[in-house]
């Protein structure tokens, strides 16, 4: 259940591609994105601010939505989500920019009905410019905190993510930006039946790198290639409960009951790779439509050892 | 009655005695197409015939995030003023030769105006939303259109003379200097300046990048 619900998150986070951080799943409420709301609306309220809204959607399939290893495992499915986002900006000073805002958003999966999940997520960013204008380089700071509320509340998660990145649009075709994210999930530890291994297997902890590069073929149409290195925990379930892995290797387990009545989630200390190529046309100066391919692969401790390949559709209009 | 016939007889040849000549000019592009936003510059041979040209204020505004108009000519010499009608606040630039400029973050019509007081081309932008962007054409001549989206302009109340004309657009594949043609201007007839240019593709930066949320700059 990892990388690919970052589609959504990532590209909140970024214009230009992949931004997976980690588990996939959406961004949720919790004090700490209260905070950043309460934050917010004392900006608003203190100064002269710059308001901008939007929202996406998109329509996503992943051929291995468990992340498990065993093909018998593997279990496809889609998602359709949507997100409604509000920004504002607060200059301060002659190129130095603080962005508050903050995301509800809500993801559907067409079999995997436990994984409906909710989320609302604050952020501020510190964003530098370093030189005026559309090719200036910049770079930018961004902490954020959600919380997720699943259809199976196990799954519940408050995420807490830190990210630094650059950029630099090179001409009006290319665009460039790589970053290093860290990200932490906290979830309730579950019940578990394996002596001696931690049952807190949803919560994790994963630093990322990445890296994307965007170019516009022409006034509406651009292309762009992403790429992921990801380090930490990941969650493999599995269908049925077994001795898949050395308990040596094993971080935490816990049932999985949203992949089925025997099923079990393990976390795993592995490292994930991945890529993205994607492409958008704008419709209006407003919205976008794009089409993106994502894969990753993902080594993990125990020999545990998997894929995912994500097309996705999307959606997006600005206010 | 005669009387009258008289004052009607003399004031129509007094009017078109002093009726200025006009030129009527066209932009198509390389596929014939019109061309809009097209800068028309008439240059008088002889400059007296440009003695009395004043340079009056002007505005670029900021409406949804974009300049209006998106291009602008001016006389050399003349104020601009940059009112905000957005709701948000913009950070007008240029970095352009002819007039380099930046107006700190405001809102409504808190900006100073600025002075353009070098003939050329002026590529404004904001710091704030990279994809505005917006043209401001100095020009050495106080007779200047800009075409409509029928590709036409029409200039008119011009000294009867000689003229040198020329046009420029933001995405022209050629120098202004290849378009110019000479023109003998009366009052009797409307003269015709016609031009097919080739336009380059243009790429701006994107206002929508594919972000699920705003991504500012």
């Amino acid at each position: 259940m990892r990388l690919r619900s970052c589609l959504a998150v990532g590209a909140a986070l970024h214009n230009v591609g992949m931004h997976c951080q980690g588990p996939r799943t959406f961004h949720k409420a919790t004090p700490a994105s209260a905070g950043a709301l309460l934050v917010l609306c004392v900006a608003c309220h203190t100064a002269r601010s710059d308001w901008v809204v939007a929202t996406a959607a998109s329509l996503s399939h992943d051929d291995n939505v468990g992340d498990a290893h065993n093909h018998s495992d593997m279990v496809p499915d889609s998602s359709t989500s949507a997100t409604l986002s509000a920004f504002d900006l607060l200059p301060v000073g002659r190129s130095l920019s603080l962005v508050a805002g903050s995301e509800l958003s809500g993801q559907v999966y067409d079999r995997l009905d436990g994984l409906r999940n909710a989320s609302i997520d604050g952020l501020l960013s510190l964003k530098k410019k370093w030189g005026i204008g559309a090719f200036a380089a910049w770079s930018r700071a961004q902490v954020s905190a959600a919380r997720s509320d699943y259809e199976d509340g196990y799954r519940n998660v408050t995420i807490y993510r830190a990210s630094l990145e650059m950029g630099k649009r090179l001409d009006e075709r290319w665009n460039l930006a790589a970053g290093y994210n860290f990200e932490r999930r906290a979830a309730a530890p579950g019940a578990s039946e394996i002596y001696g291994v931690s049952n807190d297997a949803f919560s994790q902890t994963g630093r990322s790198f990445t890296a994307n590069a965007q170019y516009a073929l022409s006034d509406r149409m651009s292309l762009s290639l992403g790429s992921l290195l990801r380090h930490g925990d990941v969650i493999s379930t599995a269908l049925t409960a077994g001795h898949y892995y050395p308990l040596t290797d094993l971080k935490a387990a816990a049932p999985d009951p949203a992949f089925g009545p025997t099923a079990y989630a393990y976390r795993l200390d592995g490292t994930t790779y991945g890529i993205k190529l994607g492409a958008n046309y704008s419709l209006t100066d407003h919205s976008l439509i794009g089409g993106a391919f994502q894969r990753f692969d993902t080594h993990a401790r125990g020999g545990n050892n998997y894929t995912n390949s994500v097309p996705q559709l999307t959606w997006n209009y600005q206010f | 009655m005669l009387k009258n016939f008289i004052a009607i007889v003399s004031s129509v040849f007094f009017c078109a005695a002093a009726q200025a000549a006009e030129i009527r000019a066209l932009v198509k592009d390389q596929k014939g197409k019109a061309v809009a936003d097209a800068v028309i510059l008439v240059v008088p041979v002889d400059p007296r015939n440009a003695l009395h040209a004043h340079a009056p204020a002007a505005a670029v505004d900021q409406v949804d995030k974009q300049f209006v108009p998106y291009v602008k000519p001016i006389f050399v010499g003349s104020t601009i003023r940059f009112p905000n009608s957005d709701n948000i606040r913009h950070q007008v630039y240029s970095f352009s030769p002819a007039k380099k400029f930046e107006l700190p973050l405001y809102s409504g019509t808190d900006a100073p105006p600025v002075m353009f007081d070098k003939p050329g081309v002026v590529v404004l932008g904001c710091n704030i939303h990279d994809w505005m962007i917006g043209y401001i054409y100095v020009s050495e001549t106080p007779f200047f259109a800009k075409t409509g989206p029928l590709g036409t302009a029409v200039i008119n109340d011009l000294p009867a003379g000689e003229y040198t004309v020329r046009t420029w657009h933001p995405n022209m594949d050629r120098t202004e200097e290849s378009t110019i043609q000479h023109i003998a201007l009366s009052a009797d007839t409307p003269s015709v300046a016609e031009w097919q240019i080739g336009l380059k593709p243009t790429i701006h930066v994107p206002r929508v990048s594919g972000a699920a949320s705003a991504d500012y700059p």
